[in-house]
């Protein structure tokens, strides 16, 4: 009975993991991308410079071109430039309907002239979006977020040492060391995988998960998001008008209510009108869970404290909580850099995950030499997923790059270049993989990738060193780290495809069938079906060259 | 936060030594009952004395997220080493020893 | 009867299976393979009803105010899928997979129900 449903955990972990491990990949790579979000973009956007400005000076010159420019709108929301982010974000709902967005300069208060581009924005909408029309991207990601729960839980059930392999991790023993950093990797960051994979599901709750509030609110879904977040109701603009008050003495009043704490965003409604009101949120970068139901609420017209209102039941925290270790806007540095390894490692358990069922079932055919339908289908998708989107993601650097500053629509050309590289990668790996063999496939695409990735820092230096070199007499950092970054994953491919070689595959050849040379050439798998110990060394180094 | 960091590292170290195939990898010769038992104790001893001190750093939420992060840092890092450079790993366990009374008597004062 | 061990990973455990249900090796009949989209169904399905349906409960009777109770049980819920998806693909037969749903989902039913409309 134990051992059935521990055999059962395994079905499920090995089929529910390959069906949706190529589309978790994806989702698993941009969101670790998504740690470093406002890093990328300025990245992308190198004109854009961070300045040493106090708030009160920012939010006055956000009012100040708000008023010039949008002064009928519905409602404003600003957010203001801090360390990671050096521009000032303005966005406003337009009075005939509608939405639009501006950054402006936080020094002179003029919209930023930088080239267009979507930056860690792009890789962050992908990774709960997929380029999809809403909502179905984020149903379907959603549903990827429970197959990934329940992937991690069979798997946790179906690993029967979990406590006495704990530190086991053999290099260099082909499907072993597969298992073994498979294993390594989830169980190491377990609380992370489990923390990122709940939460997920809880951010997105209200819309898959959203019965309760039909039945408690009797189908009235706005009373139930007022009744979390009382200071952002919607009123009707009032006909009379009335200047609205200066923003910046409301911040004194907050620094009082809040110590330590900045402003993340802040809200105008209705302005200009009789009834304008002003709402001021802590930023979400001092505190760890998600608090935005806590608010100061001022009169927008004498701009006196009206309301506030501070989220601290404990089912909010516990929501909210889970919300903010999943986006991890409150970590510093470090943090954010062990976020992102967390996330390579949640990436790499994928990938080796799909590795591994490739490569156990290779071994079954490694006699025949001759790959079945099926699992060529499996190997194509888990080179394009994988080693594709790697050379997807540097496309996008590079397209940034290259594309003209002031080209008309370069933004989407940035998007498109990532899409098609990623279509291209496909092609490519369905050319090698159905006509000549996987590992041309991964080798090739590594390859690529691997000099792309190497290149980027090259390619900046040469069309736009100049703001590299601005930005580190500034002690500005960022865009070096991501050269860097992108040099290091360069190399790490570079040494991915080296286990690809021509090389390696002639000698394991060489090494188990010394006279029989047909078959190399037939799929870089040959097998003597000799004694049990040298079929064994067949399958550990099969795997290790083939599954690669 | 980098005391509570050394102790879950040697906590690793020592719940590893505990056990008889990595004993004789890292060490080498057979692992006595007794000595199993100390080092295992030694072990779930320094990891609960990390959350503790994690804890008692700063406030709960900060120190929980700190701390879960220096867990899975140091044994990923303990792991990795173990693998590659068995000796670096106990090395690194050993100035964690001598280094981690050095940094509290430093906090203790501070 | 329609194990779903048949095809679990390591040929000596598909062997165990097969010699257990009888079946011939290698071949997967249509009648599993209906079984396993039944059971898939279910999870998907009967999972998300009896989650739903749980969050009702739980939003309905936790002594909390409204918008608190509604985001506790919405938060919770997930808790109650992943078992239910397990349940799934661990009990013997497909119809027991519905069965073991459906049967907690409509005593859920009911007491929202008679709490609701007839208390």
């Amino acid at each position: 009975m134990k051992e059935g449903f521990r055999q059962a955990m395994a079905w499920l972990h090995t089929w529910a993991g390959l069906i949706f491990g190529w589309l978790l990949f994806a989702i698993f790579l941009t969101g670790t991308l998504s740690y470093f979000k406002n890093e990328i973009s300025q990245w992308t956007q190198p004109e854009l410079v961070p300045h040493q400005v106090t708030e009160v000076d920012s939010v006055n010159r956000a009012q100040r071109w708000l008023q010039e420019n949008a002064g009928d709108a519905k409602r404003w929301f600003i957010t203001l430039p801090d360390e990671r982010s050096p521009a000032l974000g303005l966005s406003w709902a337009k009075a005939r309907g509608g939405f639009e967005r501006k950054s402006l300069d936080a020094l002179s208060g003029t919209p930023v002239q930088a080239r267009e581009s979507m930056g860690g924005e792009f890789f962050y909408r992908f990774h709960f979006q997929l380029q999809m029309p809403y909502p179905w991207g984020r149903w379907l990601a959603s549903l990827s977020a429970m197959v990934m729960f329940v992937a991690l839980v069979s798997g946790i059930i179906t690993h029967k040492k979990i406590f006495k392999e704990f530190f086991t991790f053999r290099p260099r023993k082909g499907q072993r060391t597969w298992l073994d950093g498979h294993n390594a990797v989830a169980v190491l960051v377990l609380p992370f995988h489990l923390m990122i994979t709940y939460s997920s599901l809880v951010i997105f709750m209200t819309m898959i998960m959203p019965v309760s509030i039909l039945t408690t609110y009797g189908g009235n879904t706005q009373a139930f998001f007022d009744d979390l977040f009382p200071a952002f109701k919607t009123a009707p603009a009032s006909t009379e008008t009335a200047p609205l008050a200066p923003i910046a003495p409301m911040f004194e009043v907050a620094a009082e209510k809040w110590p330590g704490s900045r402003i993340g965003l802040i809200t105008v409604n209705n302005p200009g009108k009789a009834n304008a009101s002003v709402t001021l949120t802590p930023s979400g970068a001092d505190h760890i869970p998600n608090i935005s139901g806590t608010t100061l609420m001022f009169d927008g017209v004498s701009g006196a404290l009206k309301d506030e209102s501070t989220m601290s039941a404990a089912s909010l925290m516990l929501a909210g909580g889970l919300y903010g270790l999943h986006m991890g806007h409150f970590a510093g540095p470090l943090l954010r850099w062990l976020y992102f390894l967390a996330g390579i490692g949640g990436t790499a358990m994928i990938g080796t995950g799909l590795v591994i069922w490739l490569g156990k079932r290779k071994l079954k055919h490694a006699k025949a030499g001759v790959l079945p339908f099926e699992l060529r289908l499996v190997e194509m998708l888990n080179v394009a997923s994988m080693s594709g989107l790697m050379l997807a993601v540097v496309s996008f650097f590079w397209a940034n790059r290259l594309l003209p500053v002031s080209f008309a629509g370069r933004s989407d050309w940035e998007v498109r270049t990532f899409f098609c590289m990623w279509g291209l990668a496909l092609l490519h790996a369905f050319v090698r993989v159905f006509f000549r063999e996987g590992r041309s496939a991964w080798r090739e695409q590594l390859t690529l990738a691997a000099s792309l990735y190497c290149a980027l820092p090259v390619l900046d230096l040469l069309t736009a060193g100049d703001y590299l070199f601005a930005s580190l007499k500034q002690g500005q950092m960022t865009l070096a780290a991501l050269d860097v970054t992108a040099l290091i994953t360069g190399i790490f491919l570079a040494w991915g495809a080296m286990r690809f070689g021509e090389g390696g595959k002639v000698a394991f050849v060489s090494k188990l069938t010394p006279t029989d040379s047909r078959r190399k050439s037939d799929s870089g798998v040959s097998a003597n079906s000799g004694s049990e110990p040298a079929r064994e060394s067949v399958r550990a180094d099969a795997t290790a060259q083939e599954a690669n | 936060m980098l005391l509570a960091t050394l102790l879950c590292y040697i906590g690793f170290t020592a719940l590893c030594l505990s056990m008889n195939r990595h004993y004789d990898d890292l060490i080498g010769g057979s692992l006595t009952l007794g000595r199993g038992r100390a080092l295992k104790l030694l072990g779930w001893v320094a990891l609960l004395l990390s959350l503790w001190v994690a804890l008692a750093s700063q406030a709960m939420g900060q120190a929980l997220v700190q701390w879960f992060a220096a867990l899975m840092g140091s044994a990923v890092l303990f792991v990795f080493v173990m693998s590659y450079r068995p000796r670096l790993a106990l090395s690194l366990a050993g100035i964690g020893a001598l280094l981690a009374p050095v940094v509290a008597c430093i906090q203790l004062l501070a | 009867m329609e194990t779903l061990s048949v095809s679990a990973s390591a040929p000596e455990k598909r062997q165990k299976a097969v010699k257990r249900t009888g079946a011939r090796s290698g071949e997967v009949s249509v009648r599993w393979r209906l079984a396993v989209a039944s059971r898939v169904t279910a999870a998907l399905i009967g999972g998300y009803l009896l989650t739903a349906l749980s969050s009702v409960c739980l939003a309905q009777f936790l002594p909390l105010a409204r918008a608190e109770a509604v985001v506790l049980a919405m938060t919770l819920s997930f808790l109650v899928y992943l078992p239910a998806v397990l349940w799934c693909f661990v009990c013997r037969t497909a119809w027991r997979a519905w069965f073991g749903l459906l049967l907690p989902s409509a005593v859920l039913g009911a007491i929202y129900a008679s709490a609701r409309w007839l208390l």
